[in-house]
């Protein structure tokens, strides 16, 4: 939970007032929390995200080369949630 | 040179390497306090490559491993409630508490379900009304902005069937404890770069002023970590102990500010126990008064529950460097991934778990070298 993952944002939206979007993690895409970035961050941008928080901007070549090296590591625990997770029974009506 | 040769940097690697050996004129003591940087170091064998220049003493940098017992009891204790639906990281799952872990509550019948993200949990909530959903809120200061966001959004949105169990730490008062500890052979550290993302490195410098120690704000990558000790012995070397950042590409002095303003909006400092190690003065976050109403631990009445640690695990001798973790009488016996006895071999960021990996990468590695 604590290395960051590198990710770029595809979408984004307002939740009520928190701003949100979606960030693809090397073909994974989940909803984050962009709130603590949004002065700086834009569609397109890379970001590092923390158990669903995007905390600072990073270059498209800082954000491809992390993640190789996250995948190198075979660190990537959080990427396995965050599709563990997605089909899982957090889904909208999924089993319990 | 056998793990370096895989790494695709290896020659800048191996650069490093030679000015560390060649500018350390006597051994180095330094510390990583982050546990994606233990792995790395294990894992890549650098503490041996480095031997006779640099000593590096894995330090608590790993959330889940010091997580105190009787945090994870109060974990177990609220996951068995049947009126709870608990949800946690998926690497707290696995953490030994005194009975068992909260994988075995969930075979129990226990609601248990891992998050990515504690929004996840909240809107587990706001969709479950006739269910309590409970957030074991862990980390260091990279999971502290979103556990705080959590909290403020669930006030925010009226959301009364959200709870967190606390269980936060934060970096700079575990090294004021490990320098003020009477052994302490630690001569200077790298910080992690990922955690001064978030808070930046300001409430370092009046530690390496008063502690006269380097503290180099460090990434996880080989050759982060390499560049991290070059700058640590250049400084020891030279004789001077400052702040440095080697991280330089994703951190600011100060941080992110907009995530330490919610941070400390919802928590504030208050003492908290490490697992192996005991309490440590004002380095965790509780919640703040105005947020009770979302404290677990009051919510399920499990805020007294107090245990203590087994005596066989020597978790704290390992994290304050005083012990390697294959030198514990327990590592790889009694203790392995599979069966945990302590924390330390949980997750693959625990020193303990780290050495027993590549103890496996080795063997396996001269088997195929001798077939
Ligand atoms: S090997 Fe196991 S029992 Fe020994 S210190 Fe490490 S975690 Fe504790």
């Amino acid at each position: 939970m604590c290395l960051g993952i590198p990710g770029k944002v595809v979408e984004l939206r307002d939740d009520n007032g928190l701003a949100m979007g979606v960030v693809d993690f090397g073909g994974v895409r989940r909803e984050c929390c962009l709130a603590y970035v949004q002065d700086d961050v834009a569609l397109g941008d890379y970001v590092i995200v923390h158990v669903g928080f995007a905390i600072t901007k990073v270059d498209e070549a800082e954000a491809r080369r992390t993640f190789e090296v996250l995948k190198e590591m075979g660190d990537t625990a959080e990427l396995d949630w965050i599709t563990q997770v997605a089909t899982d029974s957090l889904a909208m009506g999924g089993d319990a | 040179m056998k793990f370096l040769s895989e790494y695709r940097d290896a020659d800048i690697a191996k650069a490093l390497i030679a000015r560390i050996k060649a500018e350390a004129t006597r051994p180095w003591t330094l510390m990583e306090v982050c546990g994606g940087q233990t792995h790395t170091i294990v894992r890549q064998g650098l503490d041996e490559l480095l031997d006779g220049a640099v000593e590096m003493i894995h330090g608590p940098g790993c959330p889940v491993c010091v997580t105190p017992l009787e945090q994870i009891d109060k974990a177990l204790a609220i996951a068995a409630r049947p009126d709870v639906i608990f949800t946690s990281f998926g690497d707290m799952l696995r953490v030994p508490g005194s009975d068992c872990d909260l994988q075995q509550i969930r075979a129990r019948g226990g609601d248990v379900r891992i998050v990515y993200s504690p929004l996840d949990a909240l809107a587990l909530a706001q969709r479950t009304p006739d269910k309590e959903i409970v957030f074991f809120a862990v980390g260091f200061e990279t999971t502290a902005p979103a556990n705080a966001m959590a909290v403020w959004r669930a006030r925010e949105l009226g959301v009364r069937n959200f709870s967190v169990l606390v269980s936060h730490v934060t970096v700079p008062p575990a090294i004021t404890a490990i320098m003020e500890a009477p052994d302490n052979r630690v001569q200077g550290f790298l910080a992690a770069g990922h955690v001064c993302a978030v808070m930046g490195w300001t409430e370092y410098e009046p530690l390496a002023e008063k502690y006269r120690i380097p503290i180099v704000v460090t990434g996880f990558e080989p050759v982060d970590i390499l560049e991290g000790m070059l700058l640590a012995v250049r400084q020891l070397e030279s004789g001077r102990h400052e702040v440095e950042n080697q991280y330089v590409r994703s951190v600011r002095r100060d941080g992110t500010p907009a995530a330490r303003t919610t941070v400390e909006k919802v928590f504030e400092l208050g003492d908290r126990k490490w697992r192996g190690i005991g309490e440590i003065p004002m380095s965790g976050l509780r919640l703040r008064s105005e947020f009770s109403a979302y404290d677990a631990e009051r919510k399920f009445g499990v805020a007294d529950l107090a245990v203590d640690e087994p005596a066989e695990c020597r978790a704290g001798d390992v994290l304050t460097g005083r012990l390697k973790p294959p030198k514990c009488g327990a590592f790889g016996t009694r203790c392995t991934p599979e069966h945990p006895l302590g924390a330390l071999m949980v997750s693959a960021e625990g020193a303990c778990a780290a050495y027993y990996h590549i103890g496996k990468y080795r063997t396996q590695e001269t088997a195929g070298a001798a077939s």
